[in-house]
């Protein structure tokens, strides 16, 4: 209704009188009386206030609005009215929940405290490093806070009537629902009503990294588009020709089954081959590797296929046919390929080893990828033709993560009605007509079913931070039906499932009917060999960012790769050899960080400028690699500009790499990648293992009196008394630890630890209270150089280099608790002090900060606060601002400037244990001591506990015969000790 | 029989009697400051506020605008504290232990040399205190009863040794000055007018402590003399040990080493005689001492650094040795990285500016070179930063774990403060040379040969 009422002040403005004009032009009516004041020299001098009286005046005031403003600053703490029954303050309260983010999955126990998720435990799976990083995301001040309508602030009022008026509008054309993957049953159901509603809809599901060749294979081979679950415990051989199945490959859970099938103890070791091009993680723990170029795979799976079959194959696999055919249904072959024929091959090498229902179950399929590349191409081209009127997007940002992303947000255009549903005002959101902010995980209700017959389910642990509303919630809006969660309660309900049990534990099973598979029928056509001379390119994931959905997540962006272990950044991975052909270099400057060559990256009508190149060993000659997940511009603070976006190469196989001027600034956590002949990684192979547990656990000897003694029962000083009461120790197993980093984005929940940016990183000072360390062997070792006759100057420069067909180790590394501390002694004023539970302990309050104890420290373990890291605009991450600093742990103090702090073996954790325990007056369970650390330890490298009570597992590993002290020539007595590695290689 | 030793060259030139001496020593305190000096003075002082700025940034933003890193948590700011305290260190040798060893030619440069020596101590005190992380709360290294509970220092930290070695040091050099300052002070009281400057006088009146030259005075003058050298001998000796224990105490190779007492202590004699004719060499020219510090007096302490500068020579391949000797790779791989790896130039400038360099010192006319002495004294004064750099910076940066290796650069902060300190330093000698007798001219009247020489050059006449 259109109005034409005016309003008025008076009758001259109604008339539109010229004085209106005028008045409202002079601020004031009359002249200020300025000169017949001052002139008014009589009454001036007459005035009682003289100019000393002014002045008081004046002192006084500026005095008293000075004072007003030294006001201490007013820190809001309001207590609860009425204390719901279950918050106790001080008192952590678990919530059993789902994480799905469309793309990680994971069952995991929510730690809040005061009402506030503060960290994420394992619950029925293990999680990954985005996972535990994902508490943080919650409380991220990018998130939008409030439905957007053409990108301005609207309600939901006004959202929810528009949004049904115009869907109920379309009729010319579809409805199209692009969504992530959906594993949630009752989401399912509800997009069947709302498809039922309005009954143009189609649904597209899509996946960041697709896996098309994988479905489409079992497809044809089985009749279901579903991947298998792989039982990566019960194969002997695993062979993988370019899946990294240990970081990013289909699901998260595969490590810890992979590291149960790899126990030394039992005799019974799988063996891993890994046929690939860019040095992945799974590349790093395989026992033997392959660098091949991408071109390569799809002949040598056929080969493979031949070998096991009889016929001739290529040489390079004889090793690997031979043990195939001797571990008959006892292997796993997998490929990283999207290739459907290729996939296909893999199908039938399976099949012909007869590895389903074995190692591999089809009948149990994963339902954690089901994206459609066929479907998306389909709706692309709806929607360039104007079929589709309405979009609605949910869990992806196909604007950034589609290879066709120009060409989607072109056809875009063409429809009316544009919905996005993204927590955040991202790529694909700002595009849209409407933004209907979903709530995060942990806000929200939900179900999952991530694989056949598995189930969990979702529950809030806060309400909601922001006038925010589920995706599901929205849906049953538009259907004219509301609330999300007795619709999901009643969903299960009707299946017969017991709801509070369930919620209470978060996961649940249910029987289901036994999946209709077709008879397998080998449909594979062999590949031919090809030569390539072009560079060709493999896209990859990083551990840290994954599709990039979190980049705006300051921790993940601070987690250094496992493998480059270089942060803030996505790069051109490339071998050494090809690096210097192209006239390309990485050098260190003089601070010791990293800098690197710069290149244009061209292929078809593709380019990409500037992209800083970082020399890899174990990268294939003639490649390069590129992780997706970086060159967000619609992120937020942390996550925009950082790197470069390669999902426009998704789909690219050869590039052109030409230099260019310039150079680049890496932040590398570190700087040196071998162990130049040191016994820091103590390893030996199963061989040796079997017939010596203790084969290459050399133990430093010292020449006594009493003849050689190894170095623990040499010393000078007085023993700490660790028999009595509790001795913490924590025994970490480098043969199982597979290097993923979860343990360290969860000891940085944990413990508070800061973010302190790329070039606080670049300039060696990160924060973390604990590393993994990552180690290349080199050419160069101390037998060849005493063979070679090389001078130790010239074997120690060699050493430096590692191999370009390296072996990787990972060793984390934390504060060791030595019993012996270097750093205890040095402190002048016995800040950092010996626990009786044989904890080195830091007392940030007593500390001064000499960093003597730094120095002093062999494992480098201890850190600095350079700076104030909280409530510091340099250091603007979650530590400075509101929201983020929800995340902190209350029982861990944010440290303050000009201290040093380090792992505390999780202090805070022991003590409560120990309380729990004294409340309740039964002794401490071996199974409740947990480190951050050790708890989201994916394969159980990390194992905590009390070394005194002789029942414990951390007892039984000090006493093993692979346990050994890092650096124990120093004799510092760790309570940190390691298990050596075991590789399976001859 | 007339029996003559030989003549050795005289202490003091120009034939100077009892009344030009006092009037030499006197005349810049009670004189106007020439061209020079106000020019020195300007630029040490202009050195020293920017020091002070770049302290005051360091307080108020932390220890991150240094290049300090996690691997690398000292480096310049140890480096200059280390360097310091050496320099400290001649001025007590000099009027210490060459009073006890009856050098008579200590007596034209121990004023100097001890004044030198305090103001380094208070340069190289500076830095513990502001290389902390939280520096308001230094006053928690001294061991005071306090009410926090059971807090005490940690007694087992050569920190903490580092406290009380410097500051006895300290306080027992200000004394040892002081006393020997007492006759020099009165002399120049007596020589002010009180209407001319009456405050001068007054100043003056208090500091000579109602000095008299009574006999009385003059016995127990000598007597403390020679108790307070007795006292500082030892502590020339101990305050290097303790601080080279700072590193020695550790684990770190490189600087867990039983020679480094004895290598520091020769170090630090050898770096504060260079820094001894640095000053002197200046200071002569500038308040006109060219007669009470000649060239046998400089020829005398070059002989000193050749020594000691062999010395510290032969600690360094002992080091080598040793390194080698051991059998222990992290400590061969640390000396072989000091002298092969990044930080190759750091050893070179030691190895020539210590070792080879004062070599030169043989040569008979280099030894008796003004110029050439102060060439190279600015050498020594380099290598001997280097060395402390090289000791901590290189042993610390590629220590036990090569994940944690890294490398060190330093910020302009860490340079301003360094440069700072040389303009604090300056300036309090400069201030001196102007307000204190700078040359001990009681004790010095002692060797004028005033009656035989005189007659023999009368006699010649």
């Amino acid at each position: 209704m259109k109005t034409t009422k005016k309003y008025w002040k008076g009758l001259a403005q109604l008339n539109n009188d010229p004085i209106v004009e005028n008045l409202a032009q002079n601020e004031f009516v009359e002249q200020l009386p300025v000169d017949e004041f001052l002139g008014d020299q009589e009454n001036l001098s007459s005035t009682s206030s003289s100019r000393r009286d002014f002045l008081k005046f004046l002192g006084f005031s500026t005095a008293a609005a000075t004072l007003a403003a030294c006001e201490t600053p007013i820190v809001k703490s309001i207590p609860y009215l009425v204390k719901p029954d279950e918050i106790i303050p001080g008192v952590a309260n678990y919530y059993a929940s789902t994480i799905y983010d469309g793309r990680d999955y994971a069952s995991v126990l929510v730690k809040t405290r005061e009402g506030r998720p503060i960290k994420i435990e394992n619950n029925a799976t293990y999680s990954n490093s985005r996972v535990q990083a994902s508490v943080l995301s919650l409380y991220d001040s990018a998130r939008l806070k409030h439905p957007l309508k053409d990108s301005k602030e609207t309600n939901w009022r006004t959202v929810d009537l528009e949004i049904k008026e115009k869907l109920e509008a379309v009729n010319d054309g579809k409805i199209a629902l692009l969504t992530s993957t959906i594993i949630s049953p009752s989401t399912e159901n509800l997009i069947k009503d709302f498809s039922k509603k309005y009954n143009n809809v189609e649904h597209v599901m899509l996946d960041s990294t697709p896996y098309d060749g994988v479905l489409n294979a079992n497809m044809d081979s089985f009749g279901i588009r579903l991947a298998p679950t792989y039982s990566f415990d019960k194969a002997n051989v695993i062979v993988s020709f370019g899946a990294d199945f240990l970081a990013n490959w289909m699901e998260n859970e595969y490590a810890t089954d992979y590291v149960k099938g790899r126990n030394p103890k039992s005799g019974r070791m799988s063996k891993h081959y890994q046929i690939e091009t860019n040095l992945s993680l799974s590349g790093a723990n395989a026992d033997n590797r392959m660098q091949i170029k991408p071109s390569e795979q799809g002949f040598l799976i056929s080969s493979l296929y031949d070998g096991i079959q009889g016929k001739t194959f290529d040489k390079r696999l004889s090793s690997i046919v031979k043990v195939l055919q001797s571990n008959l249904s006892k292997s796993i072959v997998i490929s990283n390929s999207n290739d459907k024929n290729v996939q296909l091959i893999i199908n039938a090498i399976n099949q012909k080893l007869g590895n389903y229902n074995s190692t591999i179950s089809i009948n149990k399929p994963t339902n954690l990828k089901q994206g459609n590349a066929n479907k998306l191409d389909n709706l692309l081209s709806d929607m360039k033709a104007g079929n589709i009127g309405a979009i609605i997007t949910y869990n992806v940002n196909p604007s950034y993560s589609l290879a066709k992303a120009t060409e989607f947000n072109e056809a875009l255009k063409n429809v009316k009605l544009k919905i996005s549903t993204s927590l955040y005002n991202d790529e694909t959101a700002s595009l849209m007509d409407y933004v209907c902010p979903d709530h995060h995980n942990l806000e929200s209700w939900g179900d999952a079913n991530p694989k056949y017959g598995k189930y969990s389910l979702m529950q809030p642990t806060i309400s909601p931070l922001f006038n925010t509303r589920q995706f599901q919630e929205s849906l049953l809006v538009w259907t004219s039906r509301s609330d999300y969660f007795s619709y999901l309660k009643e969903f299960w309900i009707n299946k017969g499932v017991n709801w509070n049990k369930s919620l209470h534990d978060g996961f649940f099973d249910l029987k289901e009917n036994k999946l209709k598979l077709k008879r397998f029928v080998d449909q594979s056509q062999s590949i031919k060999s090809k030569k390539s001379n072009t560079i060709e390119l493999e896209i990859y994931e990083t551990i840290a960012l994954g599709d990039g959905c979190q980049s705006n997540n300051p921790w993940l962006q601070e987690l250094p790769d496992p493998i480059t272990r270089a942060c803030w950044d996505n790069y051109l991975t490339i071998s050494a050899t090809t690096a210097k052909e192209l006239g390309l270099s990485n050098w260190n400057v003089s601070n010791g960080a990293l800098n690197g060559s710069l290149v244009d990256i061209t292929a078809d009508n593709l380019v990409i400028r500037d992209v800083p190149v970082m020399i890899s060993p174990g990268q294939a000659l003639s490649t390069v690699g590129m992780a997706v997940g970086y060159g967000r511009t619609k992120a937020g603070k942390a996550g925009n500009n950082v790197g470069f976006n390669a999902f426009p190469f998704l789909n690219t196989k050869s590039v052109t790499i030409t230099k260019v001027e310039g150079k680049y600034e890496f932040a590398s956590i570190q700087l040196h990648h071998t162990m130049m002949g040191r016994d820091i990684v103590k390893e030996t192979t199963l061989a040796e293992y079997i017939k010596d547990p203790s084969s290459g656990n050399h133990r430093e000897t010292y020449a006594t009196y009493k003849g050689k003694l190894p170095s623990d029962q040499v010393s000078l000083y007085e023993e700490h008394d660790l028999e009595t009461g509790h001795f913490w120790n924590l025994s970490i197993d480098l043969s199982s630890c597979i290097g993923c980093g979860e343990c360290v984005i969860s000891c940085q929940a944990e413990n508070n630890v800061p973010v302190v940016g790329k070039e606080e990183v670049r300039k060696s000072r990160d924060m973390h209270w604990m590393r993994i360390d990552r180690y290349f062997s080199s050419d160069m070792t101390k037998e060849l150089s005493k063979k070679e006759k090389l001078s130790a100057i010239d074997m120690f420069s060699e050493m430096e280099d590692p191999s370009e067909k390296p072996e990787v180790v990972f060793q984390p590394v934390m504060c060791q608790h030595c019993n012996h501390a270097p750093c205890e002694t040095v402190c002048p004023v016995a800040a950092t002090t010996h626990s009786n539970e044989g904890l080195n302990q830091m007392t940030y309050n007593r500390c001064v900060g000499t960093r003597y104890c730094a120095n002093n420290c062999p494992y480098k373990v201890r850190r600095f606060n350079w700076f104030q890291y909280s409530d510091n605009d340099k250091f603007d991450f979650n530590m400075n601002d509101d929201y983020g600093k929800m995340v902190l742990n209350p029982d861990v103090v944010v440290r303050s400037r000009g201290v040093i702090e380090k792992c505390s073996m999780c202090i805070q954790k022991i003590q409560e244990l120990k309380l729990n325990a004294k409340k309740s007056g039964q002794p401490i369970k071996d199974a409740d001591a947990q480190t951050a650390c050790a708890s989201s330890c994916s394969t159980n490298a990390i194992v905590f506990g009390d070394s005194n009570n002789k029942d414990s597992e951390v007892w039984r590993l000090r006493n093993d015969e692979r346990a050994y002290d890092l650096l124990d020539h120093l004799n510092v007595k760790p309570s940190v000790f390691y298990q050596t590695k075991i590789r399976n290689k001859a | 029989m007339h029996k003559e030793s030989e003549i050795r060259d005289p202490l003091i030139l120009g034939n100077k009697t009892y009344h030009d001496i006092t009037r030499d020593i006197a005349r810049p305190v009670e004189g106007k400051a020439n061209k020079y000096w106000w020019i020195l003075f300007g630029l040490s002082a202009m050195l020293f506020l920017w020091g002070v700025a770049c302290i005051a940034y360091t307080i108020g933003t932390g220890i991150g605008v240094w290049g300090s890193n996690k691997t690398v948590n000292w480096a310049w700011d140890i480096t200059n504290f280390v360097w310091w305290i050496g320099i400290g260190h001649a001025g007590t040798l000099i009027s210490a232990v060459l009073l006890l060893f009856r050098q008579k030619w200590r007596m034209g440069i121990n004023r100097s040399a001890e004044a030198m020596t305090i103001f380094a101590v208070v340069q190289a005190a500076l830095f513990p205190l502001i290389h902390m992380g939280r520096p308001w709360l230094a006053y928690w290294v001294f061991p005071i009863p306090n009410q926090y509970g059971s807090l005490w220092v940690n007694f087992n930290s050569p920190l903490l040794w580092d406290v009380f070695a410097i500051s006895t040091y300290f306080s027992v050099s200000v004394v040892f000055w002081y006393i020997g300052l007492i006759p020099d002070f009165a002399m120049i009281r007596d020589r002010m007018s009180s209407t001319i400057s009456p405050m001068k006088k007054r100043l003056y009146t208090i500091l000579s402590f109602g000095w008299s030259g009574r006999a009385k005075h003059w016995q127990r003058f000598e007597e403390v003399s020679l108790v307070l050298a007795g006292l500082a001998t030892p502590l020339v000796f101990s305050v290097h040990s303790i601080v080279s224990m700072d590193f020695a105490t550790s684990v770190i190779p490189g600087w867990h080493t039983t020679i480094f007492p004895p290598y520091f202590v020769l170090g630090a004699l050898f770096s504060g005689f260079a820094m001894v004719e640095t000053l002197l060499i200046i200071m002569r020219k500038v308040v006109n001492m060219e007669a009470y510090i000649t060239i046998k007096h400089i020829e005398y302490m070059n002989v000193i650094i050749l020594f000691t500068g062999s010395l510290v020579g032969t600690a360094y391949i002992t080091e080598l040795f040793m390194a080698w000797y051991s059998g222990v790779e992290f400590e061969q791989y640390a000396f072989l990285n000091r002298a092969t790896g990044p930080y190759w130039w750091a050893y070179l400038s030691m190895m020539s500016c210590n070792v080879m360099i004062p070599q030169l010192y043989w040569i008979r006319k280099i030894r008796t070179s003004f110029i050439a002495t102060f060439i190279l004294s600015i050498f020594v004064n380099i290598g001997m930063w280097f060395e402390r750099f090289v000791i901590i910076v290189t042993s610390l940066h590629r220590d036990f774990l090569p994940s944690a290796w890294t490398m060190f650069s330093p910020t302009f902060v860490d340079a301003g403060i360094f440069l700072g300190t040389i303009g604090f330093f300056f300036t309090l000698f400069l201030l001196y040379s102007r307000t204190f007798p700078v040359v001990a001219q009681a004790e010095l009247k002692t060797i004028l040969k005033s009656s035989g020489s005189e007659f023999k050059t009368r006699s010649h006449e």
